[in-house]
């Protein structure tokens, strides 16, 4: 065993870590994660996506956070300056690209802040080279992707293909339905991301325009609650701000080349970074109450989604009821880790299983095909991309077709 | 369950997605469940802009493009005479005993435009909302404001209580806007020396407006939604 | 402060390393007066190198490292290239994360160290390579200095792409023929420290590391400059031996005609006002420090 070590005269280096009650100089009280969702009295607002981003991060006892403009992130990024001038955050400026943006934020996180920033579309492509870095570097950096277009000829407009690309990054991926889901992903992923045997980024995503621009009711717990700070010598790695030995780290830098030893380090590093993803569960499980929500999901017809194609699919669900045609929906919340076991098991007895999207590439139904037996009870689709809106009543025809039924021609 | 969606088409600077907000605000002010988002591409004076604001009886999940209206707002002219729309022609999804209401002095509308509403039982009301902003606010950015008077007036969809309301804690305290609208914001605030001067115009227009539509929607034989 | 950090837990001591054994014994963190004439009686705080034998890279990182004032509070940013090679083998906290985004990093490093310990000054030092700093980097270089962030960029300038086999870069001297300029460089060397002086830096140093004191001397006042005023920039003739088909040996010989009058790295350095009455101030504390401590010492000491 270690002897004690003799502190006296020297500089602590162990965490120094604010406990729980104490007041920050905003004169919030840093409170548990669940006293504040679950315990702290909830008030009903009138809000657009941005500003409940901007909600969440008075709440989030973040110290840097870096801004750059691109639609839809904007107003959320220029809201959070306003926030960092009245003193809620320590550290707060415009970068110069999505691609410096995340190197500075990385470089915060680096030297022991809670960071966070939002993105979006080309924004989330030109920053992508360092989303695999900050996995690897375990750094909880929390990314808000405001999804839209990323294709040529430019588009501002919702679709959800640059999730597809995050898919792989070793970062979480939560996909928020609502400016609600927002607002709690926001909160409830910092903590996740920084549990010690998590401590990886995530990116809470949301649909650009639906949840960012919309006007929705949220609930918001006081504003003198905030969350408690993170404690940067909770990381499983050195925090580089030389309070830690600087021991020299290895006889050979792994980028050498013809060693077994450095691709045995990097295939091991790679396998721990996604075991991490997978060790969030049960930090995200109680939080988000699972990471899928269900609604009559013993239902022969199931659909299956994540984001706004969950709001617009529950429309539809209530006109194909008024139809008298009973269809489940089953809400995935987390796309990374990606619910398994829970959609095996819930789509057990489903005979047709609906997977609406909004992008392309339609990465969903090919997550849940992956995973489930007898895929071809899948139906990837509808599908809406470049930016469209999925009419509730769409999904309504392309379920009545798939299952045969007679529909009414949309008149568009 | 009952839904009443509403799709405002204007050119940017107009207020239209400010008109979809002040609405959507009122009838939660009113106890209904509403949502309400815009949708623009570049955010520029003139060019296209469309807002829509949901209005129902429970939980509001639909979002982004409202593709199905049962009430249609014009904002401007050149909507309908260049094409200044995201949907052609700019009625497209309409839905039947829909309502379609037009800021302007005289008819826009060709003789297919009248067949076709006509044949949907879709009523129009040609409303000259510039001339009342002009009168009335004394400003030409009041224009979203008669708008949503007539809107009001006719579907009932919200209260004018609920309406100065919104107005009150739209314009009343800081708010939070985008570049484009948060310029315009300052702009109109300029033009009164204090900002209940600001309000009261505004209101005063909604409220005549709000009368005017009233009387136009009792004459006729309207089957409109009602949430 | 002194080597607190990097004491050894007693009942471990007998199974660390030899060399950190010996960090612990006379490495020389905690002494303001370090410098390049403690190389050869104390540790280095570079173990080793996995550069080419010879490479001048190498000396230039021993210079640096026994010139920082502070390494016990000192953080570095590196970048891809030869340079990432030797961070692993150093005794101070060091971050490589992608090609060019160094001064990113370190922008977000420094504000965040500056607001997590408001009374210590912790010491931010960018080293990387010209392909880094100049080329696929130079927007975060330069967008830096721009917003005057307060730590010091050191460019290894070798006037090329060693680590990747000798491509043309843009600090590579015109008509130099090299893979991907097969026809000879078509444009002239990229002038950084004039952009440099343009974009906002306090202290800018050109020279090569032929001269220990001389380069001892130029980090010691980037990184004073650094602390106090804003940006600094040190750029460091380290030829690439081999891709100019140099002998190991020759390193030396090849810096110290550069620094020659007519040569490409003529010793320069620009230094605003401001930053020169900090150096002058600096340099006015440490003789009176020295003269103190030598009055203090007994006569047959």
């Amino acid at each position: 065993m270690n002897k004690q070590v003799e502190l006296k005269h020297k500089r602590v280096i162990a965490s120094t870590h604010v406990k729980l009650g104490e007041k920050n100089r905003m004169n919030q009280t840093y409170t548990d994660i669940n006293d504040i969702f679950f315990k702290a009295e909830q008030t009903p607002s009138f809000l657009t996506g941005s500003e409940v981003i901007r909600e969440a991060i008075k709440r989030a006892s973040v110290g840097t956070s870096v801004a750059y403009p691109i639609t839809p992130q904007s107003e959320a990024a220029a809201l959070i300056g306003e926030i960092y001038a009245e003193g809620y955050l320590d550290e707060y400026f415009r970068g110069e690209s999505e691609f410096a943006v995340m190197g500075q934020c990385a470089g915060a996180a680096f030297g022991g802040h809670r960071v966070f920033t939002t993105t979006a579309g080309p924004g989330t492509l030109r920053a992508m080279e360092n989303f695999p870095m900050w996995a690897g570097a375990r750094l909880p950096i929390q990314v808000c992707v405001t999804c839209r277009g990323v294709n040529s000829p430019l588009s501002i407009q919702p679709d959800t293909l640059e999730m597809h690309y995050l898919l792989e990054t070793g970062m979480m991926v939560w996909h928020a339905e609502t400016a609600q889901d927002l607002f709690d992903f926001i909160l409830k992923g910092f903590i996740v991301a920084e549990q010690p045997d998590v401590h990886v980024p995530i990116a809470v995503c949301c649909d650009g325009f639906f949840v960012t621009h919309t006007k929705d009711t949220v609930e918001l717990p006081p504003v003198d609650l905030t969350l408690t700070p993170y404690d940067p010598y909770k990381n499983p790695q050195p925090v580089m701000d030389m309070e830690t030995s600087p021991i020299r780290m290895m006889r050979d830098p792994f980028v050498m080349k013809s060693n077994y030893i450095s691709y045995a380090t990097h295939a091991s590093w790679q396998q721990e970074v996604k075991a991490a993803v997978e060790r969030s569960r049960k930090h995200a499980v109680p939080l988000l109450d699972g990471l899928i929500d269900t609604e009559n999901a013993d239902q022969e017809v199931l659909i299956v989604g994540s984001g706004t194609a969950v709001s617009q699919s529950r429309e539809a669900i209530r006109l194909l009821e008024a139809d008298g045609v009973k269809v489940g929906l089953v809400k995935i919340k987390t796309i990374r880790p990606f619910p398994y076991e829970e959609i095996r098991q819930v789509t057990k007895n489903a005979k047709h299983i609906f997977v609406p999207e909004f992008n392309i590439a339609g990465w969903l139904a090919r997550e849940i095909k992956s995973t489930i037996p007898d895929n071809e009870r899948v139906y990837a689709g509808p599908h809406v991309c470049g930016g469209m809106t999925m009419p509730s009543e769409v999904i309504v025809e392309q379920i009545k077709n798939h299952l045969g039924m007679e529909t009414v021609k949309l008149r568009m | 369950m009952s839904r009443m969606n509403i799709r405002i088409s204007g050119l940017g600077g107009q207020g239209a997605v400010t008109a979809a907000h002040l609405l959507a605000m009122a009838a939660n002010r009113d106890g209904k469940f509403s949502i309400s988002n815009p949708f623009f591409g570049a955010e520029k004076r003139m060019a296209p802009a469309e807002s829509y604001c949901r209005v129902g009886s429970e939980r509001i999940y639909d979002r982004g493009e409202l593709v199905f209206p049962d009430v249609i707002m014009v904002f401007h002219a050149q909507v309908i005479t260049m094409q200044k729309s995201y949907t052609a022609p700019f009625y497209s999804g309409i839905k039947e005993n829909g309502l379609v209401i037009i800021n302007t002095p005289t008819d826009l509308l060709n003789d297919e435009d009248h067949q076709t509403l006509e044949d949907l039982n879709v009523k129009v009301l040609n409303h000259d909302a510039t001339k009342l902003a002009l009168e009335i606010g004394k400003t030409e950015l009041s224009t979203n404001m008669a708008m949503i008077g007539a809107c009001a007036g006719v579907t009932k969809v919200v209260t004018l209580k609920a309406l100065d309301g919104a107005l009150q804690e739209r314009f009343g305290k800081k708010y939070v806007a985008s570049g484009g609208t948060a310029t315009l914001d300052e702009a109109i605030k300029k033009k009164y020396a204090k900002k209940e001067l600001l309000l009261k115009a505004n209101m005063d227009t909604i409220i005549e407006s709000h009368r005017i539509a009233t009387e136009w929607a009792e004459k006729q034989d309207l089957n409109l939604v009602a949430v | 402060m002194s080597k607190e950090k990097i004491s050894i837990c007693e009942d471990l001591a007998d199974i660390m390393p030899p060399e950190y054994q010996e960090l612990v014994a006379t490495a020389t963190f905690g002494n303001q007066d370090r410098g390049w004439k403690d190389i050869g009686s104390s540790k280095e705080l570079i173990e080793q190198h996995s550069l080419c034998a010879g490479c001048p890279e190498s000396i230039a990182f021993r210079y640096i490292l026994a010139s920082l004032p502070a390494p016990e509070d000192t953080v570095f940013v590196g970048s891809t290239g030869c340079t990432s090679l030797v961070f692993p083998h150093v005794a101070v906290h060091n971050i490589h994360s992608l090609f060019g985004n160094q001064n990113a990093i370190a922008s977000g490093l420094k504000r965040a160290l500056a607001s997590r310990f408001p009374d210590v000054e912790k010491d931010v030092v960018v080293l990387a390579g010209d392909g880094a700093t100049v080329d696929i980097g130079l927007d975060m270089t330069m967008q830096s200095w721009f917003r005057q962030e307060k730590f010091t960029t050191i460019c290894f300038d070798n006037e090329l792409y060693a680590n990747t086999g000798g491509q043309e870069s843009g600090l590579m001297q015109k008509g130099f023929v090299a893979k991907m300029a097969p026809k000879g460089k078509s444009f002239e060397k990229v002038r950084l420290p004039e952009i440099a002086r343009e974009a906002g830096c306090a202290y800018i140093a050109v020279l090569t590391v032929s001269k220990p004191n001389r380069v001892e001397q130029a980090i010691k006042n980037a990184i004073y400059v650094a602390r106090e005023i804003g940006p600094t920039f040190v750029q460091l003739y380290t030829p690439c031996i081999l891709e100019i088909g140099k002998q190991s040996m020759e390193g030396l010989d090849e810096m110290k005609d550069a620094e020659t009058i007519g040569g490409r790295f003529v010793q320069k350095e620009y230094i605003t006002e401001e930053a020169q009455k900090l150096l002058d101030s600096i340099k006015e504390e440490t003789k009176a420090r020295k003269k103190a401590a030598k009055a203090k010492k007994p006569v047959n000491a």
